[in-house]
């Protein structure tokens, strides 16, 4: 705690505007004062703070979205989910090698050495050893070996063919000579991305610097969702991005000073079944919730039209997405005719559980399918537990019923991990325990073409395949919504909801100074 | 007094151990596998073993609580799951936050609470005495998740006074301070004003009366000096709660302490951490609360002779 | 004032009991969700506003009261009884059970509460008789220090003396001579307890073990009105006020009981200053 000359004139100014207010006089006294910040910084507010900076490693999408800024890749993917050059463009030398020539205009790392071959070869071994728990070694695993034969080139030997692989390689480049020496990119991240690390004071405040104009940004960890708006409001925050209540969103496009954009996102929501359950795992059972639930009206009223009625995982625009599927008619009578196929009716009623996170609005979207349930005669518990929990459930296979949404899937090897009969949990996401001759071969007859513009109309019929089997329950992608003050501009909203749209966003107009001199300075 | 003195260290001692095994059984017993956490779904069954063999997490569960405390021993916290930095680290880093917040509440309790107990205690049974504690009724029946963000829209938005939240100078104290002290200071106030009450009826309250000292003397001097044991007592169990308990103010005002932190490490199964910081918060409660018996027993005499406990 | 806000107390607890009780048998729809209704204030069809979903605040109010004060109650009256009678044995019989079970209240202090209700709805899976449960394991410990310390500075007096000389057995002198004297300290304690809890439970249904939808109780209304404070205080006014005039209410009677049975009260501190002293 310091004392800096000028903050202390106005902490002094303020003990006395204090001191009217009693006991208040006494708490102010042991606190001391907070400096200036030196530059113009841009705040985010974040619902949750990056877990781990170390590109290597992190999965969580406060981190993913972070490094994307302060790391280069390999390969990006475009906006219909294909691979295309990040720093390097590749040729496909055989069907089981690749060769990567890395970009000849490129950033140097951030401390100044260059990023070569050999920087590549290091990243991808780390997340390959086993013993560093890496998260993207399953999807990496096919490499065989990795050969550097200059330092502009990078070899990749491959297992198995797969003309999918560049999508697998985005993984954050970090230097090969401070990985040696075990530098904690953790919480100290180096690398050659547009972004700059700065620093990392406490959780809750990480500051990177924009090295194309020096501009210095701050994410600000602010959990509770009202308290995140107020300090929008206030200004002690810039911007923020999606975890809001519909109706707040609402509220805020309506308040002077900050504006709200919207854009459809990809993040998919559905309802998973347990196909080991005696009840859900009958076609009618899952047909009929399937008619009973109204996902229109929940769109309309409840997300204030935030979203758009999804019927396959990836979205129509995505390279595999499902393309021209019927949507699954919000249709009660049918609902009900189903379940009295089923055997189901008022002497023998269908009972469910539904399990779900305490995320409080997905606590009231599974009150409204409860309902909607109730009105064909379907009895549904609602169980919320918290996240890991809940999650340690879904997981092992206790559940019937539950809801979740897949954030920033963008490669089609997802459908094999989540729909295969040999991904079953654990070493897969099959958590409805979905097992389909059918959904097995179109899965493999996929991975087997060589050439990914034949491989999408495969995708696409297994797309269909699960529309009818039904092991998910297709709900709706949800917008992004990116709400600023309205002196920010020049921000693209991502479709994943990455925060790629930092590189352009600015500060339009000099800033004005705060209503209250001694409140604005939230990161020094 | 040292046979005393020991046998609290001891007693300590044991709870704090007894506490960490309660936590290292729980969370086996809680769903979710930390291997699952560190290397998604996607994870093959041997890397998996691997990674479990690698964490120690493949051998029994009371081998890997004698490991855990060899690691106590060594000052080893042991390694986060998800950011994979130190522990001890962590709450280094954390501590300072939990420790300030947690004064400036008790702080803010004392200041309201004080007076308020003595004017309902010399006021008794008169409208004074009704309002002090109907006010303090109030400040125990407002729960901290609403008192928290209504405090902010009234002092930060409307009246512009105090930053929304964060932990960025002495403006940034006031707020959390208060939603944590309140319902602290409610109870606080009763306490005062029952345990003054007993002991304005006593004796020497009434010879210092009857020797015409003035009111205030007679109460902020005599019957306080004698009616604050209880009241310091409460105190210590209070304010071992704080450092602990501080969970949902935390997260309202985004404080980087280590309730927030206890809850984040339980939601994403990082159950190293949550070993460290119920470590931490253990031993600190037992600490506060030993400190308070010893000075209890500093005072009063009959207590380390063993009489009472 | 007083013979006024007793009445006033008493009619208040009155009201709300007998809508708790007769909940069930009256025409309400707390559970009738109608998504155009959604956050809607104060209005001649629903005149307390409807929730996040559209529900009737009225008739979810009506309801609640059932469920908070079923868990409220549950709780105190398990945690006493429980709490209460280990205190009590283990005061008055001393030696090794006493300090096991100092021990223990310190390690139930000492240790993080949500973690246990985390690891109980993990366990035993969320709802309200879980919620009793998990608040009763935690709440115990205050009324086992209260009657220890009550045990341990009545356990000298004449009374017992005479009893253990006439030969009666400790479960008799604990349960007949002892329990009586201190029943009132620790009545008092729970008339306050019973406030806390209502707000407890909120609390916990914050960390998902708590009420669970559609149901409706008072800290959950709570808990979600005050994410909606910018936008719909209505939300979270009529529960709160709610709340705190029960609280309010018990704790004037509770007062009221106090200075009629002229205790002193002992928190759940430590060992009394003044042994001696009884009441």
């Amino acid at each position: 705690m310091s004392f800096p000359s000028a903050s202390c004139a106005r902490f002094v100014a303020q003990w006395r505007t204090a001191r009217q207010w009693g006991g208040l006089v006494l708490l102010l006294m042991f606190t001391a004062c907070s400096s200036p910040p030196p530059v113009d910084t841009i705040r985010m507010g974040l619902a949750s703070a990056p877990s781990s900076l170390d590109p290597r490693v992190a999965t969580d999408a406060a981190s993913e979205r972070i490094n994307r800024l302060l790391y280069d890749r390999l390969v990006e993917l475009d906006d219909a989910g294909m691979p295309v050059p990040g720093i390097a463009r590749w040729e496909r030398l055989g069907p089981d090698h690749y060769r990567f020539f890395l970009a000849p205009r490129r950033r140097s790392f951030h401390d100044g050495s260059r990023l070569e071959s050999g920087d590549v070869k290091a990243t991808i071994e780390f997340v390959l050893e086993p013993g560093n728990g890496s998260p993207f070694r399953t999807a990496l695993s096919l490499i065989e070996r990795i050969e550097t034969p200059s330092s502009e080139q990078v070899d990749f030997f491959l297992r198995r063919p797969d003309p999918l692989f560049p999508a697998y390689l985005g993984v954050g480049i970090v230097p090969a000579e401070a990985a040696a020496r075990s530098h904690p990119f953790n919480s100290r991240p180096l690398g050659s991305g547009p972004f700059r690390f700065v620093d990392w004071p406490t959780e809750g405040r990480l500051i990177l610097q924009r090295l194309r104009d020096g501009q210095h940004f701050s994410f600000v960890l602010v959990k509770d969702p009202s308290v995140r708006i107020m300090k929008l409001l206030r200004g002690e925050i810039d911007m923020l991005q999606n975890d809001l209540p519909p109706e707040l969103a609402a509220f805020l496009g309506r308040q002077q000073g900050v504006v709200v954009a919207r854009a459809p996102g990809t993040n998919f929501s559905y309802i998973g079944f347990n196909l080991m359950n005696p009840d859900t795992a009958r076609l009618q059972v899952r047909r009929a919730v399937a008619h009973a639930i109204d996902r229109d009206a929940i769109i309309e009223y409840l997300m204030q039209g935030g979203a758009r009625p999804a019927q396959a995982l990836l979205p129509p625009e995505h390279w595999a997405g499902g393309k021209g599927l019927e949507p699954l008619e919000y249709d009660p009578p049918k609902a009900r005719e189903l379940l009295r196929e089923a055997g189901y009716g008022p002497g023998h009623p269908l009972e469910l559980e539904y399990k779900t996170s305490s995320d409080p609005f997905r606590i009231r979207i599974a009150t409204i399918i409860q309902s909607q349930l109730a009105r064909v005669g379907v009895s549904v518990k609602v169980r919320s537990y918290d996240w890991g929990t809940f999650f340690g459930d879904i997981k092992a296979g206790r559940f019937q019923l539950y809801s979740l949404t897949w954030v920033g899937i963008r490669t089609p090897d997802l459908f094999r991990y989540i729909f295969h009969s040999s991904s079953l949990p654990p070493g897969g996401a099959n958590r409805g325990r979905y097992r389909s001759a059918d959904a097995d071969r179109l899965i493999e007859a996929a991975e087997a073409v060589d050439d990914l513009s034949r491989q999408a109309p495969i995708y696409q019929r297994l797309q269909a395949l699960v529309l009818v089997d039904l092991p998910y329950l297709p709900l709706w992608y949800e917008d992004q919504i990116f709400v600023h003050r309205s002196d920010i501009t020049g921000y693209d909203i991502a479709a994943d909801g990455n925060y790629d749209g930092l590189l352009k966003v600015k500060r339009s107009v000099e800033r004005a100074p705060p209503a209250s001199d001694s409140q604005r300075d939230n990161d020094g | 007094m040292g046979n005393y003195l020991l046998s609290r260290l001891l007693g300590a001692l044991l709870v704090v151990l007894g506490v960490v095994c309660l936590v290292f059984l729980l969370i086996h017993l809680v769903p979710g596998d930390p291997v699952e956490v560190m290397l998604g779904e996607s994870a093959q069954a041997a890397d998996r073993e691997a990674l479990r063999v690698a964490l120690g997490l493949d051998q029994p569960i009371l081998l890997q609580l004698v490991h855990y405390f060899e690691g106590l021993l060594q000052g080893d916290l042991g390694t986060s799951l998800h950011s994979r930095r130190p522990i001890a680290t962590i709450l280094v880093e954390r501590f300072p936050a939990t420790l300030e917040l947690a004064g400036m509440a008790l702080l803010f309790a004392i200041v309201i609470a004080l007076p308020m107990g003595v004017m309902a205690a010399t006021h008794r049974g008169k409208a004074m005495d009704y309002g002090a504690m109907s006010f303090s009724l109030l400040g125990i029946s407002i729960p901290n998740f609403w008192m928290g963000p209504m405090l902010i829209l009234v002092f930060s938005l409307w009246l512009g006074w105090t930053p929304v939240s964060g932990r960025e100078g002495w403006a940034s104290f006031i707020l959390p301070s208060i939603t944590l002290g309140t319902a602290l200071a409610a109870v606080l106030a009763r306490m005062v004003r029952s345990s003054l009450l007993e002991v304005l009826g006593e004796d020497f309250v009434r010879t210092a009366r009857a020797k015409g000292l003035p009111e205030w003397q007679v109460i902020w001097r005599h019957a306080l000096g004698n009616a604050w044991l209880p009241v310091i007592t409460l105190l210590g169990l209070q304010l071992g709660a704080l450092l602990g308990g501080a969970v949902i103010t935390e997260t309202i005002f985004s404080w980087p302490g280590i309730g927030s932190l206890m809850i984040e490490s339980i939601q994403k199964r990082d159950y190293p951490v949550v070993q460290g910081c119920v470590l931490l918060i253990s031993v600190s409660y037992v600490l506060v609360n030993t400190l308070t018996d010893l000075f209890y027993a500093w005072i009063d005499p009959r207590i380390r002779m063993g009489k009472e406990r | 004032m007083t013979r006024f806000g007793r009445m006033l107390s008493l009619l208040v607890l009155f009201l709300w009991g007998l809508a708790a009780l007769l909940a069930p048998a009256l025409p309400l729809h707390p559970e009738q969700i109608d998504l155009q209704q959604i956050l809607t204030g104060p209005n001649e069809a629903a005149w307390l506003g409807s929730d996040d979903l559209g529900r009737s605040i009225f008739d979810r109010l009506v309801m609640g009261a059932r469920t908070s004060f079923s868990v409220a109650i549950g709780v105190v009256v398990i945690s006493a009884i429980i709490g209460t009678l280990l205190g009590a044995f283990a005061g008055y019989t001393g030696g090794m059970a006493d300090q096991v079970l100092i021990r223990v209240i310190d390690i139930f202090l000492a240790f993080p509460g949500i973690l246990l209700a985390i690891a109980l709805a993990g366990v035993m899976g969320p709802g309200m008789d879980n919620v009793i449960i998990a608040l009763s394991v935690v709440g115990w410990v205050g009324y086992a220090r209260l009657a220890r310390a009550q045990v341990l500075s009545l356990k000298q007096r004449d009374h017992v003396a005479a009893a253990i000389a006439l030969g009666t057995g400790r479960v008799t002198i604990v349960l007949r001579h002892l329990l009586p004297l201190i029943a009132s300290p620790l009545i008092v304690e729970a008339t306050f307890g019973i406030a806390s809890m209502v707000i407890a439970e909120a609390g916990l249904s914050f960390l998902g073990l708590g009420v669970q939808p559609p149901e409706a109780s008072w800290g959950s209304m709570i808990r979600d009105g005050a994410r909606y404070m910018l936008i719909a205080p209505h939300m979270v006014l009529a529960p709160g006020i709610a709340v705190m005039m029960v609280v309010l209410a018990v704790n004037l009677l509770g007062d009221r009981l106090r200075d009629y049975m002229d205790v002193r009260i002992l928190r759940p501190g430590h060992a009394p200053v003044s042994p001696s002293r009884g009441p």
